[in-house]
């Protein structure tokens, strides 16, 4: 059993939505940074934080029902729906609001944007 | 003419049509997570020396499509995930950070092994008017 902690993410300057509580469980343990560049600093945050395990998406594969929270450096259209529709927790680190075909899914209690590590507090 | 970006389709996404019909097509390197491979034309690359700027031209397989418009956070998207998201809105001023327009109209849908190139004028035209 590991011990996890939750953390609350809050939007940004000129972000949207949130503020999201981040609680990794024994079952979805991964903090996934679907980045460039490697784990991007706020996934890395969230994942000292809570205990997660951080992840890069574009290197590794991992089960899409493993991930806690999905960080991603989205420019407004992709990547911003397709993790809310699976009701993944998403934290986008560019100030986007909803957006594109699948903004229906992107709601606040899923999606929050505009995100800096310092936007990452333990509760 | 130079050619700054230039791949080859390996994968074309099973709700890519649907986004076409929204004038809009994604572009995502063939490492990106499953998750995103419904949605996305996968690509492998071959060169990947710069982003779209505006006065580009993004070829398609046989369509050419001149660059309107490019997001601030387009560059980095393209050469870190060789992700694009263009938008075949006709705005010479992107909407959002990932943007890359194009004029309205239709949006060709690509194959597996079909080209996606983006290429740039030579920056001293020289017009052969003779």
């Amino acid at each position: 059993m590991s011990e996890y902690k939750p953390v609350i993410v809050s939007k940004g300057r000129g972000g949207w939505g949130g503020p999201l509580t981040v609680l990794p469980t024994d079952e979805r343990p991964l903090v996934a940074s679907i980045t460039g560049g490697g784990i991007h600093p706020v996934a890395q945050r969230i994942a000292d934080l809570t205990g997660g395990e951080a992840f890069d998406g574009f290197k590794s594969s991992a089960p899409f029902d493993k991930i806690a929270v999905a960080v991603i450096d989205c420019g407004g259209t992709a990547r911003v729906g397709v993790y809310p529709m699976k009701k993944v927790l998403t934290v986008d680190v560019h100030a986007t609001s909803p957006a594109g075909p699948l903004a229906q899914f992107i709601t606040e209690d899923l999606f929050v944007s505009g995100v800096k590590p310092e936007d990452v507090q333990e509760t | 003419m130079t050619t700054v970006y230039d791949t080859t389709v390996t994968a074309v996404g099973s709700q890519v049509p649907a986004f076409i019909e929204h004038g809009i097509l994604i572009f995502f390197g063939e490492q990106a997570p499953a998750e995103l491979h419904d949605i996305s034309v996968l690509h492998r690359v071959d060169v990947a020396d710069d982003g779209p700027r505006p006065g580009d031209v993004v070829h398609l397989g046989e369509e050419s499509l001149e660059v309107l418009a490019v997001g601030d956070v387009v560059r980095d998207n393209l050469l870190n995930l060789g992700h694009l998201d263009i938008k075949a809105d006709g705005l010479t001023e992107a909407k959002l950070p990932g943007d890359v327009c194009v004029r309205k109209g239709p949006i060709p849908l690509l194959a597996t092994g079909d080209a996606f190139r983006i290429t740039r004028p030579a920056t001293t035209a020289e017009q052969d008017l003779s």
